[in-house]
């Protein structure tokens, strides 16, 4: 069995897990990328620590990540379940609504941008125009971290409904009919029987997201770049500033590091929850 | 002659090993490859990399070929990345001397001096740029250009209001304030697609509010960040955004939108630098009825008059791994012909305007670009006469640039005060200090 695993136990190993020891190995240099690395101890985490715009970014992925536990999980759930009610609008709504995700990222920021936020070429430039006073959010240091988010959750939340409503799909037909039956009206039948028929399907989406909201770095980086006055920074682009413009990659191992260690708790977390799913089904 | 399938799979590797040749390769006609990474460029910007420089170097002999692949916006992070690895071009162009830095100081690239000597490049350069490339007595990279932040106006509006160009603060916050009033931006200016555009105003602020002499002694440790002089620059910074002089929507407009606002008289003048010569989106023509330009005038009392402030846009040094040093020496001898200057600067105007000694008027006169040609004098009697300021992304080292741009924007939007601002840039300057990490000083003249 070990022999059908080696090939992709190899290439993990080679490019996930060699990386990753040498990231967390730089953490404890100082290195600015071309030079001889120094050996800097916890340095590098002091001085993090004592970093205010460190601590605003983490606030900012706290922030990021109680977004997108919500907003787009809502929206999707809602949206699965109406159009497991309608099956004749499925195949039309589900494709409009999972467009965002396949336009590339740079391409949907360049729009919000440009097309819609810019007071200059954007809707909010028509509204302006038309005697709506509404200023740019992303140049609000603010408002800028939720207009990012607004953009990625417009990417986002289509993919969602439409993994929940193929879990919603696998439940049984009887048991919704069932339900029906027995007077269970739309929000009934959601709380009831749609919700805890997917529940595997959204813990491993609600991990995932928690994962993926500490590495959030694209559309940050693409829309607003972590500013205005770091008002969207997030551990990414800091570490990401840190390496390549700042040349401290050691800095930016550091901060690798702590996004990482929110990653492993949240996987950490759904081990726990599937070790306990499996008890419980023995 | 037909393959057969196997011949077919085994000519897979060969042909994958032939695309990535390594240095030190040689062309088809035997010549052997330089090779060149170029980082970002427009479409006039490559056809004139194209024509004036690949194809005429390729042209010009037969012992070398000059191959450039146009890198893009990370070209930086990709030749660290690279020349740690020992896979470079042969040809290490940086994006100026506090880039170059970090690279020179880490042996990455070759001691330039024996082709100095050979092509005596230390008499044709105009020293103060080629002394930003000096580590430790040796010289480690050509400047391919100077730069310099300027103040576009759109002379049309001055002329329609009356207004003359300020040659002081009071005077440039006099046509400041009768702009604001008639409903047009003071200065256009917008950072939504390059947050550089911060360092740039800043530039203008520390040199010309609190003088290129300050400037200079607290880049050099005698004076520190926190000194008066600088506090009344940022403070005056803040001022002028927190009055609307940059306009309402600084963090919104591109760099090309906010000035177009200038050249379509919606905003009145720019700090700009020369670089804007070469972008024809910008609206710049060749004569230009509408817009002019000059030096930036004094913002304080440390000086009276205008200052240019001194820039290398990037500097060029040959990788230590290089395969083929001599060729690339051959591709820096060629950039400093005349037929290579002339061209380039009529089809990219300001972006290889290589810092000779000698530019006599008539290597520019053929370019038809007026404004250029007499910006491009006044820089070169400037530089050669030592009377300049310093630009932050040549003379700031990375972490300190970096946060200038970055936290005067806290400033701006009053999320902290000036002092701290500037207490924070000082302990990052002495660490970088300490470090070695501070680019060479050039000296200056009053």
């Amino acid at each position: 069995m070990w022999l059908f695993a080696l090939p992709a136990l190899l290439i993990n190993i080679c490019i996930i897990l060699v990386p990753a020891v040498l990231t967390f190995t730089a953490a404890f240099f100082i290195w600015d990328g071309v030079g001889t690395p120094v050996w800097a101890g916890l340095a590098n985490f002091q001085n993090m620590a004592a970093d205010p715009v460190f601590w605003s970014a983490l606030t900012n992925n706290f922030i990021w990540t109680a977004i997108f536990l919500t907003v787009p999980v809502c929206l999707a759930l809602v949206m699965a379940a109406a159009l497991l009610m309608a099956p004749k609008a499925r195949i039309v709504v589900q494709s409009i609504i999972f467009l965002p995700r396949i336009i590339a990222v740079a391409v949907t920021g360049r729009i919000f941008q440009g097309m819609i936020f810019s007071p200059a070429t954007g809707i909010v430039a028509w509204l302006n125009e038309h005697g709506f006073s509404i200023s740019d959010p992303l140049a609000d240091p603010d408002r800028s971290l939720y207009a990012v988010a607004a953009v990625d959750i417009w990417h986002w939340w289509g993919f969602l409904a439409v993994v929940f409503l193929a879990a919603m799909r696998q439940i049984s037909v009887d048991q919704i009919e069932a339900a029906r039956l027995d007077g269970a009206g739309f929000f009934a039948l959601f709380r009831y029987v749609l919700l805890p028929g997917i529940r595997p399907t959204l813990t491993l989406m609600l991990i995932l997201t928690v994962i993926w909201s500490f590495q959030v770095f694209e559309f940050i980086f693409i829309v607003t770049r972590g500013g205005p006055a770091y008002g969207s920074e997030v551990l990414a682009t800091f570490a990401y500033r840190h390496a390549f413009f700042e040349g401290d990659v050691g800095q930016a191992a550091a901060a690798a590091c702590v996004m990482s260690l929110f990653g492993l708790c949240a996987t950490a977390i759904y081990l726990w929850l599937q070790i306990t799913d499996d008890a419980q089904s023995t | 002659m037909t393959m057969t399938r196997r011949q077919l799979v085994a000519s897979i590797p060969a042909a994958a090993l032939a695309a990535g040749l390594p240095r030190g390769a040689y062309a088809q006609d035997g010549r052997k490859v330089v090779t060149f990474w170029f980082g970002q460029a427009n479409s006039d910007g490559q056809a004139a990399l194209r024509n004036d420089l690949v194809e005429a170097f390729n042209a010009s002999q037969d012992k070398y070929l000059l191959q450039l692949e146009v890198k893009g916006a990370a070209v930086n992070n990709l030749l660290k990345v690279a020349l740690v690895a020992g896979n470079g071009p042969d040809i290490v162009q940086t994006a100026g001397p506090a880039y170059l830095t970090a690279i020179a100081n880490a042996g990455q690239v070759l001691p330039l001096d024996d082709f100095a000597g050979k092509y005596k490049w230390k008499e044709r350069f105009l020293a103060p740029l080629l002394n930003t490339s000096v580590y430790g007595g040796k010289l480690y990279a050509l400047p391919r250009d100077y730069e310099s932040m300027h103040l576009f106006y759109n002379k049309e509006l001055f002329k329609q209001n009356g207004w003359k160009l300020p040659t002081n603060r009071k005077e440039m916050e006099e046509v400041a304030d009768a702009a604001l009033a008639k409903g047009i931006i003071p200065f256009g200016a917008g950072n939504a697609d390059w947050k550089g555009v911060n360092e740039w105003l800043m530039t203008v602020f520390f040199n010309n509010v609190a003088g290129p002499d300050n400037v200079r002694k607290a880049l050099s440790g005698e004076l520190p960040w926190t000194a008066p002089p600088f506090v009344e620059a940022v403070e005056l910074s803040k001022a002028w955004y927190n009055k609307g002089y940059f306009g309402k929507n600084y963090f919104s407009l591109t760099i090309e939108q906010s000035f177009l606002q200038v050249v379509n008289a919606k905003a009145a003048m720019a700090f700009s630098g020369t670089w804007s010569f070469g972008t024809k989106s910008y609206g710049m023509s060749k004569p230009d009825t509408v817009m002019d330009v000059a030096p930036t005038p004094t913002l304080g009392s440390a000086f009276t008059g205008s200052l240019v402030h001194l820039a290398c846009g990037a500097t060029l040094s040959i990788a230590k791994t290089s395969q083929n040093v001599e060729g690339a020496a051959a591709v820096f001898e060629f950039m400093l012909t005349r037929k290579f200057y002339e061209a380039m600067n009529r089809d990219w105007p300001g972006k290889w305007a290589l810092p000779v000694k000698d530019l006599p008027p008539e290597m520019l006169s053929g370019i038809g670009y007026p404004l250029f040609e007499k910006t491009i004098a006044n820089l070169h009697e400037a530089f050669s006469k030592g009377q300049y300021g310093f630009t932050t992304w040549t003379f700031w080292p990375g972490a300190t640039n970096s946060y200038l741009i970055e936290g005067i924007e806290q400033v701006w939007l009053n999320k902290i005060t000036p002092d701290a601002y500037l207490t924070r840039m000082q302990t990052l300057f002495s660490q970088e200090a300490r470090e070695g990490k501070v680019p060479p000083l050039p000296p200056r003249t009053a």
